[in-house]
Parts: structure tokens; C-alpha cells; sequence
């Protein structure tokens, strides 16, 4: 069953097309990785598909609703961790937590037992009365995505999730996204190579608002002709030659 | 009505928890407060009659409500010019939610403000040995909620629509305007000629006329009823398009 669908999704601010009759499907509980260098359309597309952006043209459904005529509905089951960490500076970790399952929840039980799961799963719980001001770039980015999760979307958008993080961290943010798999449908946008190899079930390949190519790890090495280099060798032989390599 | 909770609630909890919103909110009004009446005891008692305590108390309430929509104003550009919004935009908050989620929590933080600034003004007037008629200053404290609600309309409006560093820097100007135009630190009346003409065009004037006249609960139409009225319409109109223009950027910022 797909999860997400679009057709011909397009983006265009003024004379810029941001993206480009996008047609895309993403199964449900995958994980699935936006993949292109800055500018390439990779948030353009998850804020359409979280509904924090109307498209010009085209349409996109997350769950089956369609993402223009029933943003509300498709609110309910989606979770975004956005580039920059958006949390409550002067709220503690719990605070967060809390403000965000409250949004959510009337049940004060049903919000303690959120927040206790979504702290044990990212290991926060050492630092739940600290202030996210005072949290290191990794902690903070384990919250922000942890808000993101204490509704239980169905689908969760994570926008540059390792951005300016070291390798420890990053690496730390991987296992706690790996963690994630198969529990829900998961967008990812990077341009880490290692990361989309590293984490998704299938990567798409993105430029200049196009995909370019999608597919498993495999199947893009296969149509780069670079089977077995990674998908580094991949992605520049995809990005100079601008093969269209859809599935 | 969990979302606006919910909301208020962090609004109320990032604002309380800045050390510089007890300084300019709190210390600020309640050292002018204190500074005034030193003035006021060095003076002729018949020479400026609006550093009595009778009279200052409530413009030094108007003048902390001017600190309250700075920090609304700082409180929503800062939110707006970072992912926060972002985050929020994506779960299932309306317009409605976040308007009345920022006005709610500073809407508080003004009343308990102004009734910190009248409890120092009950102290000061047995120092000083002035009468502070109690049930005035409670009609008062009532009088000062369409002000409040006006100045927080301000500062929502000006996070709104500009950034966070243009928008404290546009409340200075209302809070200067504020502070001369709004007759706190003089006697527009006892002025005169251009001067209360151009007080007399903004609605500042009223709220500190409408204030200082219910303390002294003296509630004729010219220093009473008429300046209230001003003072509400000017609520209304500051709170509508406040909350017009965060509905209106929302848009924008979602299309």
C-alpha cells in the first residue's frame, strides 16, 4: 500500500520551478531518502507533502488525502522535524514533550505514557529537566525529532536531520532513526551520501526539481552503470551526464 | 481548547523565564515608580501634580504595559523567524490558536504587572502619607484591561509583520509615543494648546486619562467615559488587525 503519492507535483516561485511534475510513490513503512545538492528541491517537496506549502500545480496524498483539500486530516498523521531544530529554547526537555503531546492529547495518563516511550526510545530522559537552550546541537536534534513523533504519526518528514552535527552524533542520530524503521513511513531529505546509503530502503535523486533517479541503493548503482562503487559514484556519474534513471 | 493551552502555556513559560522581561516589565516601572515620587516629594506639591502618587501609579502601569507588548513582539518574530512556527503550521493549529495563544499568556503577565505596580503605589502612598482610595485602584486595574489588550495587540502586530529585529525596534517608538504622547510623565491637560491636540489624536493619552481617573474615582464623562471608550474601540480595532495579519502571513507563509 503506498503511503505517500504524487502526480506531477510542481513548485514554481515566480520564474524558478522549484520542483517539477514530481511523480513519486512511497510505500508504507518505508524509509524513503530525498537525495541532491542545495537548491535541488528536497525540502520544496516535503513542505508540500507536510502541507507547509501550496503546490502550483499537480497533487500529493499522504495516507490516501489530499494534501491541498484536506491538510487537516492529513495534520493528524504526519510529523516534521524541520532543518532548523524547532524547539522551546526556555522549556526543559519534559516541557517540550509535554507542549507538544498536549497539542495532541487530552488525556494527561496518555500523555505521560508518550512522553516516557518517546524519552526512552531517543535516551533523553538524562537530560528531561534541562533547558533545550542549553542541549548540544545532537541533543537538540534528538528532541526535535522526538517531538515529532509523540502524536505516533503515521508518516514522519526529517529535513536534514544530521545537518552541522559531528560523526559521533550523526552517528547516534542514525541509530535512533534506524530504530524507527518499519514503524511508520519516514521522508528523509540529505545530501549526505553515506546517509541515504546508510538509512533508506530507497533514495531518490534530485535535480534541479526533477528525480532523476529512484530506486533501492542497487537498482541506482545498476543505472549509473556503477554497480558496487556506492552511491557516491553514483550520484556524480547521475548528476554530470543527467541520466533518467526512474524507476 | 487543549491547543491553546497548551500553547499559552509555553508562551508563558519562554517569556517568565528571560531574566530581561523582569527588568523591563518589572524593575523598570517599579524604579520609575520610586524615582517619580522622589521627584515628587522635592517638588511644591502644587507645582506637577502628575508625579503624586494618586496620578503616577496609574501611568506607570500604562508605561509597563508598553514593556509587555515589547516582549509579545519579540516573543512572535522570534518564533516566526525560526523553524518553531514551521513545526507548529504542520500540526493541527489554526490562526485562531496561535492568536489567542500569544495574547492569553501576556494578557496575564500585564494584570499581574499592573497590580505588582499597585501594590508598590499603596505602599509608597502610606510612606509619602497620600490616600490610595482601595476600591479605585481596583476599578482601575479594570480599566487598564483594554490597554492592556491594545498594547498586546501592538506588539502582535509588529512580531508579525516584521522581524525580530525590526519589530523591538518599532516598539521603542511606541513606547516613547507611549511615554510623552500618553501624558505619564506630564500634565497634557494642564499643557495644552498643540501639545494635547497631538496627545489627544492617539489613543495613549486616553488609556493613562482613563486609568488615573478611575484610581481617583472620578468617572465624568470627559476624564472617564469618553477616554474608556476611546481606549476599547482602540483595543478592538489593534486586536483585529493583529489578528488579521497573523492570519494573513500564516497564508503566505503556507502557500
Amino acid at each position: 500500500m503506498n503511503t505517500i503519492e504524487t502526480k506531477n507535483l510542481t513548485k514554481k516561485y515566480k520564474d524558478k520551478t522549484a520542483v517539477d511534475s514530481l511523480n513519486l510513490t512511497i510505500k508504507e513503512g518505508e524509509l524513503f531518502s530525498l537525495l541532491g545538492v542545495n537548491g535541488a528541491g528536497k525540502t520544496t517537496t516535503i513542505r508540500m507533502l507536510a502541507c507547509l506549502s501550496t503546490p502550483t500545480s499537480g497533487e500529493a496524498f499522504v495516507n490516501g488525502n489530499d494534501c491541498i483539500k484536506e491538510s487537516g486530516e492529513v495534520k493528524k498523521i504526519i510529523g516534521i522535524s524541520p532543518q532548523d531544530t524547532a524547539v522551546a529554547d526556555n522549556l526543559t526537555v519534559r516541557e517540550n514533550l509535554e507542549f507538544m503531546a498536549a497539542i495532541y492529547y487530552t488525556d494527561k495518563e496518555k500523555i505521560k505514557e508518550r512522553i516516557n516511550k518517546i524519552e526512552s526510545i531517543f535516551g533523553l530522559t538524562e537530560v528531561e529537566n534541562q533547558r533545550a537552550k542549553t542541549l548540544s546541537g545532537g541533543w537538540k536534534r534528538k528532541l526535535s525529532i522526538a517531538m515529532a513523533l509523540i502524536s505516533e504519526p503515521k508518516v514522519l518528514f526529517l529535513d536534514e536531520p544530521t545537518l552541522g552535527l559531528d560523526v559521533l552524533a550523526r552517528r547516534e542520530l542514525w541509530r535512533a532513526i534506524e530504530n524507527l524503521k518499519g514503524k511508520m513511513t519516514i521522508v528523509l531529505t540529505t545530501h549526505y551520501m553515506e546517509e541515504a546509503e546508510h538509512l533508506s530502503d530507497r533514495i531518490a535523486i534530485m535535480l534541479s526539481g526533477k528525480i532523476v533517479a529512484c530506486g533501492t541503493l542497487d537498482e541506482i548503482e545498476k543505472a549509473a552503470g556503477k554497480e558496487g562503487k556506492g552511491l557516491e559514484e553514483a550520484f556524480v556519474t547521475i548528476a554530470e551526464s543527467g541520466v533518467s534513471a526512474n524507476e | 481548547m487543549n491547543k491553546i493551552k497548551a500553547f499559552s502555556e509555553r508562551n508563558r513559560k519562554e517569556i517568565l523565564r528571560d531574566p530581561l522581561s523582569y527588568i523591563f516589565c518589572l524593575a523598570f516601572p517599579l524604579v520609575m515608580l520610586i524615582i517619580m515620587t522622589i521627584v515628587d516629594t522635592s517638588i511644591p506639591k502644587e507645582a506637577v501634580t502628575v508625579f503624586h502618587i494618586d496620578s503616577l501609579s496609574a501611568g506607570v502601569a500604562v508605561f509597563g504595559q508598553t514593556f509587555v507588548m515589547l516582549f509579545t513582539s519579540l516573543t512572535v518574530s522570534k518564533d516566526r523567524s525560526g523553524s518553531f512556527l514551521v513545526r507548529m503550521y504542520a500540526s493541527p493549529m489554526t490562526s485562531k490558536d496561535f492568536t489567542i495563544g500569544y495574547i492569553l499568556p501576556m494578557f496575564i503577565i500585564s494584570t499581574v504587572q499592573s497590580i505588582i505596580i499597585y501594590i508598590a503605589s499603596f505602599i509608597i502612598s502610606f510612606i509619602t502619607d497620600v490616600g490610595l482610595n482601595i476600591g479605585g485602584m481596583l476599578i482601575s486595574l479594570i480599566a487598564l484591561i483594554p490597554s492592556s489588550i491594545m498594547f498586546i495587540g501592538f506588539g502582535l502586530l509588529f512580531g508579525t509583520l516584521f522581524n525580530e529585529k525590526s519589530a523591538p525596534g518599532i516598539c521603542s517608538i511606541i513606547i516613547s509615543l507611549g511615554s510623552f504622547l500618553g501624558a505619564i510623565w506630564f500634565d497634557a491637560d494642564s499643557i495644552g494648546g498643540v501639545m494635547l491636540k497631538i496627545c489627544k489624536v492617539l489613543p495613549f493619552y486616553y488609556c493613562t486619562k482613563s486609568a488615573r481617573s478611575a484610581i481617583k474615582l472620578d468617572f465624568g464623562a470627559d476624564i472617564f467615559i469618553i477616554p474608556i471608550i476611546i481606549v476599547i474601540a482602540s483595543a478592538a480595532v489593534i486586536g483585529l488587525l493583529a489578528s488579521l495579519a497573523f492570519k494573513s502571513k500564516m497564508k503566505a507563509d503556507l502557500s
